[in-house]
């Protein structure tokens, strides 16, 4: 597999008042496309700010950034949706629903926006919630919900799909459960993943588990994934 | 400590704040304004009135009153003053009509001096002259006045400037709407003065000072002289009538445009104290949890709308003051109408109640909002605000629904999440429309009345005044004659005891037209009489009835069969001469109307009025008048403005995570602004759709309220219409560009890392 993701020192300064935060120092990080990277790091590590630069949430200070050949560093806003729009799906802790819109409609709201687009209707039959089209978000249970965000985030048909502690507003029954939802999506698609956590066990599933800490990169290990079965949870 | 919070919220929230604080203010600020404004007209018209001793009644009769009848009358008791009274046109040196005036009794229908000598009854060579009029023509105390009257001529020295209640309202005859002291003034002389000139003393009015009823008072007035006398009440003289009926607009206006803005300011009030509290409930959690009472924290956030209602109430009471000083001052718009010497402004007391009340209240709002918050214990109030669960609509069972697309489908359900928020934006909306609905609609219901009565039904270039005491009939006729000239009789009548206005015309060369009651110019028949309006809505008759009445100082009743209504200047009743003669009713004409260039001196003339000089004075009227609508346009706009703008940063800040996760889907900023903008032009399509109905049906309203000085008709252009609607959508379009700018600001990141 080639490197999809590719961050040559990058480098994400926030200002804080008249302080400089360094969130990001110099990070420079390949990503191979197809695999599950899992990002581990205590909190403040940089670990989001990695996946915001990554997701086009946000721009580096310094540095560039290439997804699938394109420099996405220093596109504009525009061109960032743009990017969001065609080559990145998010799945967020809060899972970020609409919640005036139904299950199905959430789903299907990518079709205003990516042209590639899967149908709605098949993204929620493979997460299991074809039945729930009709309800709203809150008639949900936060499992269900983040079972929604999956299908969205993969009903556009990204490239890449992004998890921001995907696991992290659910119990650990439940947290299972969506993993293996993602595992099966993100195989079933062929989609290379990139998850952001804090639980080291998360970690023992992917291809891939980069450490950050203080901003830089203190390891990045390729290692053969245990199937979520086999994780002690 | 919490004093500083307040501040620093009230900053965070600040477009809340001031929306709200604006919103209050305009309210309170037309309250206080028009209320102000007809309260200062009673205040100020009454003092002026007292101090110049105007008088409640007038015994009118043309052959004249002796000083024997002047006790006749000051005998009868209830009583209280009376003065042997004359006013009569006489022409200065430059061609000017100044009403000359003589009182026996200073003290009843006099004046005061504003400037130069007291009044001097011994005073043979002295002239107190209207101070406007001195002003507009340039004279000065001292200077001399020579002042013509059927040949002859009165040569004075101006002895002081002055004003009087008599004169308040200084036009030549009701059908002038407004004074023009370049053309028109009035002077007072001493009795003495008066015989200097006329040889002799010669009054044709009593006036008099007296509580008595009107009815009451006729009776009396009636046995002392033996006949029925004309008797005019203060309520029948333009001064009196015409104030009071501004005073009745200024009532008017003060009651609907408040209820207006105040109701859209506490319901504004409801939404925005809610949505503050709901944002700040961990806040308010937090408090409780660190041991604050719910007494102090229900008080610290009450302060919040007290803040909001103190401020708008000061705010309004400013702008309410200027606008009452605006109207009310004597170079403002009341000012070229009224000629008052004291101005000072006065406020209705209720007017202060009202606003304790409506500050009372709006903290009352602001104690609800935070005591729904508060509720529970503190792990309750510190959980943040969770707004209610969606559920189905019943138009999504419709097969339409499946059709629209999303931004449509957010957009509805947004609206009937927040129901509060979207019915202020239609109200918002439908105020907006309705006030420039009300006010196009009143500036082009004035134009045609205008264009109706003065540019086509006075088709005359002049109108002569013929001295009816030196003409006879023929030589009226010739005159008539010599000028292609229409005539017309006047004549004072009482109808059920009330005084009314006959008038008989000569019409042979189209220089009057009469506008019917349904609209457009009726000939008048020979086979009955006409009434106006407000005569067939006061006595209740109708095309096909009778009304009887009878002229002053005669006895017999004349009854005409009633053959149609006018819309009229004047409150009259309108028939041809041939008419009149068959119910053998006969009135010398006095006036004439002429399509001529020019009419040339002539001793049976006493003076000659073009219609350029009434047509001007409408200027000024105008001016008045599309002040007051240019005002009214600017508050629909900031009503507009204000009101949108807030619901638009409240539905803006309800669904930022909405939008923020919108964004990281892909959506760009133009496309969620997009659905932000066509979620406010729907709303301001069912506001406009509302809005334009209920603005007629204000100005109808509005217009009902004067139809007791204008029989007006309403009239709305479609120009009008489209406007109201497209200044309306404006208003939308600009706040909704405004707030979707702010989607460029929208933090993904942070937004998104939020709690649900």
């Amino acid at each position: 597999m080639e490197n999809i993701v590719e961050f040559k020192n990058v480098s994400r300064v926030y200002k804080v008042g008249d302080h400089e935060q360094k969130a990001l120092d110099g990070v420079d990080l390949s990503l191979r496309g197809g695999q599950m990277t899992v990002i581990l790091g205590p909190s403040g590590a940089g670990k989001s700010t990695l996946l915001n630069l990554l997701g086009g949430l946000d721009s580096p200070t310094s540095g560039t950034i290439t997804v699938d050949g394109q420099d996405i560093s220093k596109l504009s806003g525009d061109g960032l949706a743009r990017y969001r729009a065609e080559k990145v799906g998010f799945v967020f802790q809060a899972y970020n629903l609409i919640p005036t819109l139904t299950v199905r409609e959430n789903v299907a709201l990518v079709s205003e926006i990516a042209r590639d687009h899967l149908d709605p209707d098949r993204m929620l039959a493979d997460v299991g919630l074809a039945d729930h089209g009709r309800k709203f978000p809150s008639e949900l249970s936060g499992g269900e919900q983040q079972r929604v965000s999956i299908a969205r985030a993969l009903a556009k048909n990204p490239q890449i799909l992004l998890c921001d502690e995907p696991t992290g507003a659910l119990d650990s029954e439940t947290g299972v459960m969506v993993l293996k939802v993602l595992l099966r999506m993100t195989g079933q698609y062929g989609k290379t993943t990139v998850i952001v956590t804090h639980n080291q066990n998360i970690a023992r599933i992917a291809d891939t588990v980069v450490r950050v800490k203080n901003g830089r990169i203190q390891s990045c290990v390729t290692q053969t994934p245990e199937s979520v079965d086999e994780v002690d949870w | 400590m919490l004093f500083r919070k307040l501040l620093r919220t009230a900053g965070k929230y600040r477009a809340q704040f001031i929306s709200m604080i604006v919103m209050t203010a305009l309210g309170i600020g037309v309250f206080v304004g028009f209320n102000t404004e007809w309260y200062t007209i009673e205040r100020d018209t009454a003092s002026l009135f007292e101090r110049t001793g105007f008088a409640d009644q007038r015994v009118i009769d043309a052959s004249g009153f002796s000083h024997d009848d002047l006790e006749k009358v000051r005998n009868i008791p209830g009583v209280d003053g009376a003065t042997l009274y004359i006013s009569f046109n006489t022409v200065a040196s430059d061609g000017d009509t100044v009403a000359l005036t003589v009182t026996s009794d200073p003290d009843v229908s006099g004046f005061i001096v504003t400037s130069g000598e007291a009044y001097d009854e011994k005073n043979a060579d002295g002239i107190w002259l209207s101070d406007r009029y001195a002003k507009e023509n340039g004279v000065e105390e001292g200077d001399t006045l020579t002042l013509g009257y059927k040949g002859l001529n009165f040569t004075g020295r101006v002895a002081g400037l002055i004003k009087s209640g008599e004169y308040m309202i200084c036009v030549p005859d009701p059908t002038q709407l407004m004074p023009d002291y370049s053309t028109y003034g009035y002077a007072y002389v001493s009795p003495a003065a008066l015989r200097q000139l006329t040889g002799g003393e010669f009054y044709t009015q009593i006036n008099v000072k007296t509580k008595l009823q009107t009815k009451e008072f006729r009776e009396k007035i009636d046995r002392v002289f033996g006949k029925t006398m004309l008797t005019v009440s203060k309520d029948d003289t333009v001064s009196y009538a015409e104030a009071m009926g501004e005073s009745e607009e200024g009532k008017t206006m003060g009651s609907i445009l408040p209820v207006l803005f105040l109701a859209i300011s506490v319901l504004t009030m409801v939404t925005t104290m809610h949505r503050l509290t709901a944002s700040e409930k961990t806040q308010i959690g937090t408090l409780k949890a660190l041991g604050f009472k719910d007494g102090t924290i229900t008080a610290h956030y009450t302060s919040y709308a007290a803040l909001i209602g103190v401020t708008g109430t000061a705010a309004g009471v400013g702008i309410g003051m200027w606008l009452g000083w605006f109207i009310m001052n004597p170079n403002g718009s009341m000012g070229t109408y009224i000629d008052m010497d004291d101005w000072s402004l006065h406020t209705p007391p209720f007017v202060w109640i009202v606003l304790l009340l409506i500050n009372v209240f709006l903290i009352f709002i602001g104690f609800l909002s935070v005591r729904k918050m508060l509720a529970g214990t503190a792990a309750d109030a510190l959980r943040p605000y969770t707004p209610k669960k969606m559920r189905s609509l019943l138009i999504e069972k419709l097969p339409l629904w499946d059709k629209l697309g999303f931004g449509a489908k957010w957009n509805l359900r947004d609206n009937l999440r927040h129901k509060t928020r979207s019915a202020m934006t239609l109200f918002g909306t439908v105020g907006c429309t309705l006030l420039l609905v009300a006010s196009f609609g009143m500036k082009d219901t004035m134009d045609a009345f205008l264009d109706t009565f003065y540019n086509n039904a006075m088709n005359y270039s002049y109108r002569i005044n013929v001295d009816t005491e030196k003409a006879t009939e023929e030589d009226v006729r010739s005159l008539a004659e010599k000028y292609d000239a229409d005539t017309c009789a006047q004549a004072s009548v009482q109808i059920d005891g009330q005084t009314s206005l006959v008038e008989i015309y000569g019409i042979s060369h189209d220089t009057l037209r009469f506008v019917g009651d349904e609209g457009g110019y009726v000939t008048l028949s020979d086979r009955g009489a006409y009434v106006s309006r407000r005569v067939a809505e006061k006595f209740g008759v109708s095309p096909g009835g009778t009304l009887s009445f009878s002229k002053y100082g005669e006895s017999e009743e004349y009854t005409v069969r009633i053959e149609g209504v006018l819309c009229s200047m004047s409150e009259s009743v309108v028939m041809t001469e041939d008419y009149a003669e068959s119910v053998g009713l006969k009135c010398p004409a006095g006036l004439l109307m002429t399509k001529a260039d020019s009419v040339g001196p002539d001793p049976l003339i006493i003076n000659t009025q073009s219609k350029q000089s009434i047509i001007d004075s409408f200027d000024t009227f105008l001016e008045v008048m599309y002040t007051m609508l240019v005002l009214l346009v600017g508050a629909a706009a900031v009503l507009g403005i204000v009101v949108l703008y807030n619901l638009g940063v409240m539905s803006y800040t309800e669904r930022y995570r909405e939008m923020a996760a919108l964004k990281v889907l892909g959506f760009r900023d133009r496309q969620i602004g997009g659905l932000l903008i066509s979620q406010n032009m729907w709303m301001t399509l069912i506001g406009v759709i509302i809005g334009v109905p209920a603005g007629v049906g204000v100005l109808a309203y509005l217009l009902k309220a004067l139809a007791s000085e204008y029989e007006l008709d309403l009239h709305l252009g479609a120009l009008s219409y489209v406007g109201s609607v497209a200044l309306t959508f404006a208003v939308s379009l600009i706040v909704g560009l405004m707030i979707s700018r702010k989607n460029k600001k929208i933090d993904m990141v942070e937004a998104l890392k939020a709690q649900e």
